[in-house]
């Protein structure tokens, strides 16, 4: 097991409660392993899943990739930019 | 082809933008400038709009938008410059100038580099109403139930 920071933005560190939080992932996990134990501490976030983005260390990500202990995981709701 | 861009919490200064874009061999500089408005279509109304942003992602995202406009139009300057925080309505929130010799691309850059910041760029808005807030394209926030 080792730790990844997770960043909230927008309407989804609203949903949460929170902007930051840290999460063990053990090792080989993958951003869809990471979700449900976002959700366990942040119900909030449940409703929200479908529209949510996410970026590994600055980079858009795809629920079958990986994470591994220090990366820096963040939760993206739509981007409304401009 | 010489770029530009930032993130900034205050007023932009699209003026020196502007100023900065004009060269010898270019014949067409096009500026647009996203501004906060104001819906009057409601009782209650919005006050401000406040942007946040991923950095440094957001930041990678538009010197990305910068290189993609390089890579497909002969753009000799491009700047994006957002804005963050608190905006007030009328203020400007994005500017973007592209200078090209030919106004075409100019245009279409340009074009191109507000849809881009809307799909790629990790900044976000909540309008700030009287009665609460809301963030933009997600729909949640502190805001009363309109009655049926």
């Amino acid at each position: 097991m080792s730790e990844a920071k997770v960043l909230l933005f927008g309407a989804a560190a609203d949903r949460a409660g929170t902007r930051e939080t840290v999460v063990n992932v053990e090792s080989g996990a993958t951003l869809a392993d990471l979700w449900p134990l976002l959700v366990e501490r942040h119900p909030g976030l449940a409703p929200m899943r479908d529209t949510l983005a996410f970026a590994v260390n600055s980079q858009y990500a795809r629920m079958e990739d990986s994470i591994s202990g220090g990366d820096e995981v963040a939760v993206l709701p739509p981007v409304s930019g401009g | 082809m010489d770029s530009y861009s930032d993130i900034t919490e205050g007023p932009i200064e699209a003026g020196a933008l502007i100023a900065q874009a004009l060269r010898s061999d270019c014949g067409a500089i096009s500026t647009f400038i996203g501004t906060t408005r104001i819906d009057e279509s409601t009782e209650a109304r919005v006050e401000y709009l406040e942007y946040e942003a991923y950095r440094p992602m957001a930041d990678e995202k538009l010197e990305e938008i910068s290189s993609e406009i390089k890579g497909r139009w002969d753009a000799r300057y491009v700047a994006i410059v957002h804005r963050l925080g608190r905006v007030d309505p009328g203020e400007a929130s994005v500017v973007i100038v592209v200078a090209s010799p030919r106004r075409g691309p100019a245009f279409e850059a340009s074009r191109y580099a507000i849809e881009r910041i809307k799909e790629v760029v990790p900044i976000w808005k909540r309008e700030i109403w009287s009665d609460g807030y809301i963030w933009v394209g997600s729909q949640v926030g502190t805001r009363p139930k309109t009655p049926d």
